[in-house]
């Protein structure tokens, strides 16, 4: 049973399983103490030490179907030995081209051992497609999914064939069976390929290999995502503000072992006829941070502005307040909106439900004469103001007075901008008169440079 | 002996102790018991991780001691905690004895050194609070320690419970290190609130617990609730099915088909009917939105009698 087992745990490492060495071990150990011939024994060893979260788990049972029922098929005919027909098909698939590993994976899988095959598909799975942009950028995965098959196609026709010119050679009952056991591993590589797409290999390439997942998306503008991608911006993005929470919580705990109390320690000292035994800390309520981001709905910005949004959202509870406001020509506070929905409908319904002038040009100047009359009382020392827009103000008059008023007024006044750097002093772009009025600019491109900024703000 | 005879035993054993389960959860129960293997269970809220611990202890006659995490737990409150009343109280009452003890003493440093010698006087066992986990590891007797909802503790915590799961012992600074008598049977639980690290994961059997299927349901329903008749138990399991079809917040598990099973005969019905469904929503639904659903799909739900 050793043998079999660690070929299993390599089989499940090929397909994306992490088992260390310790669980396999313990495995080993373990299975001394069940009856290895009832299957639903043997079946909870191995899941109760190799899959130890709910995604690990359904790719372990799909790793165990194949290992344990589609490709054990042989050993209910014992009588008719297929072994060397296979081997030698196996070889001509191999040679089809030589060297090339996807048709090396499938002649090993016809012969038995998936391993090679599970890690190509899992290559193909994690492989990601963030640098091409355009049309047919979501085509990537079924791109790379066409050698494999390919390659299965071929192996077909070679078992085919190869069953063809042996007609005479071989008996019937031995041809049969040989058919019947290729046809059947190839419907299971086939199926383990086009599952693999259908069972969300996205969630687990988000789990398990998130960093260097991250780092692909990070680094995209916003500008240029697909829908899909924006789904997974949006599980990252969660992700990120888990984190943020658990770094904040962090830094809380710590502060509260900062100063003692000295009224709560004597009053607790009482107890023990006034020895100060334990000691009381002051556990002042941390700072939270009132923040009012205006953002700027036309198109480029607006893609950008919503991920911000939904960051700021998410991490409402580290804020005082946030309070938001979009603009075209015009300025609409849209707080109410985030309050009363939930984040994704929300930023949905900026879109549809505010009535701001789309059509017109942007109108920065006036934007903030709005702003100026009805909320600059509300910004006070504890404000920090963000806005997000490009500057491009259609050649009106820009009022940084007014900018220059707010940054007076706030805590600090931030510009983010989301187009990049280069074309920031070109056109109507009015970056240059603005700059020196906020305490600070940055670009706002990707995701990467919004979570540092957001970190930033928060911690 | 030590745990179970075998799977098949478990899974009686369990029965025994109320406990209904599937061979898998009875085979890694066992492996649990059998290598001193802590056993780390996973799965909705509901679906019984709590009482397979609480059966486990019944059916292998240990006591059970119970820890329940939540944010902040500490050591002092998990492990064991020094009484400083006690001790002070003790000092006050013995403090003849110390002023006799450092009466004759020469000089400072020499009382002193006096006192330090009786240190271990202060600092003894007796003067200790044992918390959950140095009582689990203290029993002269085999126990079962319950960690319930370990997802709530805090990275600190989880990060101390790798000495203690792996290798049975505690440190205290002022005692010195204590190892087990015996080695408890330890069931963490958690409802994946958070995710529990790899390190922590590695040193535990893992067990994911689902909503159970129908036929297991319906055992657990008929073991639990003996006084409901067995067509409005099948009936209700069935429509406790579709309910969890829908797309709900919070999913209804074995407890809440329990609660209804009590609920009904407590009403005394002994149909489903849509109206029934509606007025006993209550039980099934712990969220507003998703007892409007269940309201709007009553019909389907109670299906066809």
């Amino acid at each position: 049973m050793v043998p079999l087992i660690l070929d299993f745990v390599a089989c499940a490492r090929a397909g994306g399983l992490r088992i260390s060495t310790g669980e396999v071990l313990d495995c080993l150990t373990q299975a001394r103490w069940i009856d290895p011939l009832d299957e639903s024994q043997f079946y909870a060893l191995l899941r109760a030490n190799m899959a130890k979260s709910r995604l690990a788990q359904e790719r372990f049972d799909r790793i165990y179907r194949l290992y344990f029922h589609e490709l054990r098929r042989q050993i209910d005919d014992p009588s008719v030995s297929i072994t060397a027909q296979t081997e030698e098909i196996g070889a001509e698939v191999r040679g089809m081209d030589p060297g090339e590993p996807v048709s090396g994976a499938v002649a090993d899988f016809l012969e038995g051992d998936p391993a090679a095959y599970l890690r190509l598909l899992r290559g193909i799975d994690s492989e990601g497609d963030s640098q091409r942009l355009g049309p047919g950028a979501n085509l990537g995965a079924l791109v790379r999914r066409l050698p494999v098959l390919r390659a299965l196609d071929r192996a077909a026709a070679v078992v085919e064939d190869y069953l063809a010119t042996r007609r005479r050679a071989l008996h019937w009952e031995t041809r049969r069976e040989i058919d019947g056991h290729l046809r059947q591993r190839l419907a299971s590589a086939r199926r383990l390929l086009t599952e693999g797409e259908r069972l969300g290999v996205a969630p687990q390439i988000n789990r398990e290999r998130s960093s260097e997942r991250l780092d692909a998306l990070g680094e995209r503008a916003f500008a240029g995502l697909s829908p899909a991608e924006v789904d997974q911006m949006r599980q990252v993005i969660a992700r990120l503000v888990r984190k943020l929470k658990d770094t904040i919580g962090l830094r809380y705990a710590a502060r509260s072992r900062g100063l003692l109390d000295v009224k709560k320690t004597l009053r607790r000292a009482a107890r023990y006829q006034g020895v100060p035994l334990e000691l009381r800390r002051r556990r002042r309520p941390p700072r939270k941070g009132r923040v009012m981001v205006l953002c700027d709905l036309s198109g480029s910005v607006w893609s950008a502005a919503r991920f911000m949004l939904n960051m700021l959202y998410a991490l409402q509870d580290c804020f005082d307040r946030v309070r938001s406001f979009v603009f075209v020509a015009g300025l609409v506070e849209v707080t109410d909106l985030f309050d009363h929905n939930d984040i994704q409908r929300a930023i949905g319904k900026v879109l549809t439900e505010t009535d701001l002038a789309y059509g017109a040009a942007t109108d920065y100047g006036l934007t903030l004469r709005q702003f100026r009359s009805a909320y600059l009382d509300a910004v006070n020392k504890k404000t920090t103001v963000i806005i997000i827009g490009d500057g491009r103000s259609n050649y009106g008059n820009p009022e940084e007075g007014i900018v220059a008023e707010i940054r007076d007024r706030c805590r600090r006044l931030i510009w983010l901008n989301p187009e990049s750097e280069a074309f920031w002093y070109t056109g109507d772009s009015e970056m240059r008169t603005y700059m020196p009025l906020c305490n600070e600019v940055r670009p706002c491109q990707n995701l990467n440079q919004l979570s540092d900024f957001i970190r930033e703000l928060v911690l | 002996m030590k745990g179970f005879g075998s799977v098949e035993d478990t899974r009686r054993a369990l029965e025994k102790a109320g406990y209904i389960c599937t061979p898998q959860i009875a085979t890694v129960l066992f492996l649990a018991a059998a290598t001193d293997k802590p056993l780390l269970v996973e799965g909705p809220a509901g679906v019984g991780k709590t009482e397979l611990a609480k059966a486990a202890a019944e059916s292998l006659g240990r006591p059970m001691i119970r820890l329940q995490c939540y944010e902040g737990l500490d050591e002092a409150k998990a492990l064991y905690e020094w009484e400083y009343a006690k001790q002070l109280l003790y000092t006050q009452i013995v403090k003849e004895k110390v002023r006799e003890l450092i009466g004759s003493a020469g000089s400072l440093s020499e009382a002193v050194a006096r006192i330090a010698a009786e240190e271990s006087a202060f600092f003894s066992e007796r003067f200790m609070l044992a918390r959950p986990l140095l009582k689990a590891i203290t029993a002269v007797d085999p126990v079962v320690l319950l960690i319930d909802e370990v997802d709530k503790s805090d990275p600190e915590f989880e990060a101390f419970l790798l000495e203690l799961l792996s290798d049975f012992q505690v440190t205290i600074p002022e005692l010195g290190t204590r190892r087990a008598a015996t080695i408890p049977l330890v069931v963490l639980t958690s409802n994946s609130f958070r995710d529990m690290s790899d390190a922590l994961k590695r040193r535990c059997l893992h067990l994911y617990i689902d909503y159970p299927p129908p036929d297991q349901e319906l055992a657990i329903v008929r073991g639990k609730v003996p006084g409901l008749d067995q067509a409005l138990a099948r009936h209700m399991v069935d429509a406790m099915g579709r309910i969890r079809g829908l797309d709900l917040k919070k999913k209804p598990s074995i407890s809440e088909t329990l609660d209804w099973a009590r609920a009904l005969i407590a009403l005394q019905l002994d149909t489903l009917s849509p109206q029934v469904v509606e007025t006993t929503l209550g039980v099934i639904c712990k969220h507003r939105e998703d007892a409007r659903q269940v309201a709007q799909a009553s019909a389907k739900v109670a299906g066809s009698p």
